[in-house]
């Protein structure tokens, strides 16, 4: 195993910490896959995703809810460790080593199998598994950045070379979708050209295997019975998709589910009266709301108006108003325990109306005609709004809330979808991250103007050190990339930097779950209590 | 008979198609890209034009609505554009659970209600009358999204009598699964049906053929069920064909609150993400059944009155 890149590796250096793990790497290696015990059988395990499959191919996937279920139907090199703290594990790989800068090396364990007799895992099934997110112009191709080819130097050995130096490969990379490794041979039968599969996987190689997917009611996943790893814990997980939390809420006591996440809405109800043996658990989340001005818009082209309303928003009164108190205000876009989370904020979270007010003077008083400010129609975001009209009458400035479903808010500052960026002013806006700085930074980049970056912030500066922050392979001087570019965003007056939210989560004492610091659940790891 | 069902056939595959394009006009109205909710955000812009390309997008409204009605008419609704699956499949998929929904949630609500109106009627100003009155207004009142989270909240979690969530497998596992929602959805049927069965009923009894029957020394029980209610009914039969709209649009909180498959719940996520081609699938079905049900109450209405039929 390599360098881990996690903030909690921290005073090891790189060197130290390959050769740890390159110890943890031989112990693993040591372990032969058979020995493992199998779990109480005949269990199932019933849990709830917020939306129902649509991509199974790891090459091609959207969204974090295809990966829940790949990540226990493939195996990749490397895993996210269920835990409090950011960590990654050797998976199908015995060791997996950075000898340079652009060059990683690995060994695949001996003896994990495809299934529908696919053959052994071997090198090649990684190099295809890899290069195809390129080769076929995959819309994650990003999450490969710049891979150059996966030289295979024997059944089970390899090197992936890089073109240039690339941290997010191991926060992000390997050991999320793209890492996801399938079979060659499977995928070649059924596309041809070794393309997008879509939602018929040709050939598992986790511990379990998707059974029965009835869209929109459930998808069944059983126990791979080619899988000679550790044995997963149940027989069978059966996902059953629900858009709303208050709907998985309701299924959780009513029995349907085992594990559930928790509306914030109804975190302390729940924690004053948990359901019978159950227990809840909060974790912190990785999600970034923030409030953006579109800098270009005429009406808010003045950097005081803009630090104006940065200094009029009372961040914990939001928190308290739309989030129950139950999340914390945000430093900035990256979470807490992430490498480049900011200690504090330029703009303190309650604000300060005086300075905002000054500000207000600077820039003539406040805009005649009242601004906008779109969200969501969901009801945080709309909460979020109307606290934020109020606050900024305070000062004199009206504020007119625009709600708009998802299809119509999702692409409003796009050029590619007409005038309407033109027009946008305020926005309610959130953003989903994995855990590597550069997930959240990479919208906001000149290149995004237009298409995410729907601040139409621009900073030379800013995107030089995004650029460089993606080669970094020192924590401490990464860190300070990134402190320094949302300083930049802040100092812009664009940025009104709200939250990360928070992932309660309950589940019944008779299940042991396992989940990411985020509380993304690893359903592979689940075991009974 | 035979000329005005294939008059009806045709006045129907004109509603359909104006109701499916005029739906998408709107759709198409509203702002949205459907390639860049498919590929997501990191998407370069060249791969969005392309996706769009492909989707035919690029295409004028005009053309997009002919190549759609090309397609149906060779039985083809398109591609679900996140799943790469037949929209038909998907549509066909998830349509008897919809079906399964609306049909029990009337049936239920017509084997009480219609009897009810009737008792009703025949017991008029009695307390069981007035009672039944009572209640019917109530539970009219009621919106059915209402009668579904209360129900859910007391049958599933109170009790735990019912499941909350899901459809179920297999005969009995489903039929579990479908008392809850056909509850919801049916109950302010028990409620109309009954005050328009009453009233009708009430009408019914006073005319001549009745009381012809009555003079003849018919037995009450036939006079009622053979002579009354036949012809009392055929309002109510009436407002089950025409409501059959009403019955999809309360199947769509139903199957939102119960998590269950359906088409409701396919147009609600198919609109949010601007998936056109499911849309345009489901409101084709869900306008063919409209308007089959409407046409199934005209012809049943014929069949049980023979002054309807000579109409035709």
């Amino acid at each position: 195993m390599s360098a881990n890149p996690f903030p909690k590796s921290k005073g090891i250096d790189r060197r130290g910490f390959l050769k740890g793990s390159a110890v943890a790497g031989l112990a693993a290696a040591s372990m032969p896959i058979s020995t493992a015990v199998w779990a109480q059988s005949g269990k199932v395990l019933h849990i709830s995703s917020y939306a129902d499959i649509d991509e199974l191919d790891p090459g091609f996937y959207q969204n974090g809810y295809n990966v829940d279920v790949m990540n226990c139907i493939y195996s990749k090199l490397v895993h996210y460790v269920p835990g409090r703290e950011w960590d990654t594990s050797l998976q199908a790989a015995e060791e997996v080593k950075q000898v340079d800068p652009t060059h990683i090396t690995f060994r695949l364990k001996k003896g994990i199998m495809f299934t529908g007799g696919h053959g052994e895992m071997t090198a090649e099934d990684v190099k295809f598994s890899f290069e195809r997110v390129i080769k076929h112009d995959s819309p994650v191709k990003g999450d490969w950045g710049p891979l150059d080819h996966v030289e295979v130097t024997g059944k089970y050995e390899g090197t992936i070379v890089l073109k240039e130096p690339f941290e997010p490969l191991w926060t992000i990379t390997l050991p999320y979708g793209t890492g996801c490794i399938v079979s060659k041979k499977a995928v070649m039968e059924a596309t041809k050209d070794g393309g997008d599969f879509g939602m018929k996987p040709p050939a598992f190689s986790g511990p379990y295997i998707l059974d029965t997917w009835k869209p929109g009611q459930y998808v069944k996943l059983t126990r791979n019975p080619e899988w000679k790893g550790t044995k997963p814990g149940y027989d069978e997980i059966r996902i059953l998709p629900m858009d709303d939390e208050k709907t998985m809420e309701i299924a959780y006591e009513s029995g349907d589910l085992d594990f559930t996440a928790v509306s914030l809405s109804s975190l302390s109800k729940y924690k004053e009266s948990p359901p019978a043996k159950t227990t809840i658990q909060e974790y912190p989340s990785l999600y970034y709301v923030w409030v953006g001005m579109n800098m270009e818009n005429p009406a808010l082209t003045d950097i005081n108006l803009r630090k104006a309303i940065q200094y009029a928003i009372n961040v914990p009164q939001i928190m308290q108003a739309a989030y129950f108190n139950q999340a914390k205000p945000a430093t900035g876009l990256i979470a807490p325990g992430l490498t480049g989370h900011r200690e504090s904020e330029i703009v303190p979270p309650e604000g300060d109306l005086e300075k905002a007010k000054a500000f207000l003077e600077k820039a003539g008083g406040p805009p005649i005609e009242p601004l906008t400010i779109d969200t969501l129609n969901a009801t945080t975001w709309t909460a979020i709004a109307q606290v934020i009209q109020a606050q900024l009458a305070q000062i004199g400035i009206q504020l007119k809330v625009n709600v708009q479903d998802s299809g119509s808010f999702w692409t409003i500052g796009m050029e590619s979808e007409g005038d309407r960026w033109k027009k946008m002013q305020l926005i309610v806006n959130r953003f989903s991250m994995l855990p590597d700085p550069y997930y959240a930074t990479q919208w906001f980049t000149t290149d995004q103007v237009g298409i995410w970056n729907w601040e139409r912030f621009s900073n030379k500066e800013f995107d030089k050190l995004n650029q460089e922050a993606l080669q970094e392979t020192d924590h401490d001087k990464r860190a300070a990339m990134y402190h320094k570019m949302q300083d930049l965003m802040e100092q812009s007056g664009a940025y009104r930097f709200l939250t990360h939210e928070a992932s309660p989560v309950m589940f019944r004492d008779s299940v042991k779950p396992a989940l990411r610091p985020d509380a993304r659940p690893l359903f592979r790891f689940f075991k009974p209590a | 008979m035979l000329f005005y069902f294939i008059r009806r056939l045709g006045l129907s595959v004109i509603v359909v198609v104006l109701a499916v394009t005029i739906l998408n006009v709107m759709l198409h109205l509203v702002p949205g890209d459907p390639a860049v909710m498919i590929l997501g955000p990191r998407a370069t812009p060249e791969l969005i034009a392309k996706t769009r390309e492909a989707m035919g997008l690029d295409r004028s409204f005009p053309m997009q609505m002919a190549i759609f009605f090309g397609n149906v008419l060779r039985g083809d609704l398109g591609r679900d554009v996140f799943t790469d699956r037949s929209v038909t499949t998907i549509v066909m998929e998830q349509l008897p659970y919809t079906l399964m929904l609306i049909t029990a949630s009337i049936a239920w609500a017509a084997a009480l209600g219609i009897p009810l109106g009737c008792y009703s009627a025949l017991h008029r100003n009695t307390w069981l009358d007035k009672i039944t009155g009572v209640l019917s207004v109530s539970t009219i009142s009621i919106p059915s999204f209402v009668m579904a989270l209360y129900a859910l909240l007391a049958f599933a979690v109170g009790l735990k009598w019912f499941p909350a969530v899901g459809a179920g497998e297999g005969f009995a596992d489903s039929f579990h699964h479908l008392v809850l929602p056909a509850f919801a959805v049916g109950i302010s049927w028990v409620g109309y049906l009954a005050r328009i069965v009453r009233a009708s009923m009430l009408e019914v009894l006073g005319e001549t053929h009745v009381r012809m029957a009555r003079a003849f020394g018919l037995r009450e029980r036939k006079i009622v069920v053979a002579y009354a209610l036949r012809i009392a009914v055929l309002p109510a039969v009436t407002l089950i064909g025409a409501g059959v709209a009403y019955l999809l649009s309360a199947a769509v909180f139903a199957e939102v609150i119960f998590a269950r498959p359906g088409i409701g719940a396919l147009i609600v996520k198919a609109v949010d993400s601007r998936n056109y081609p499911i849309v345009l699938g489901c409101v084709l079905v869900t306008t063919g059944i409209i308007v089959v049900a409407t046409l199934i109450s005209d012809l049943v209405n014929a069949w049980l009155d023979p002054r309807v039929r000579e109409n035709l």
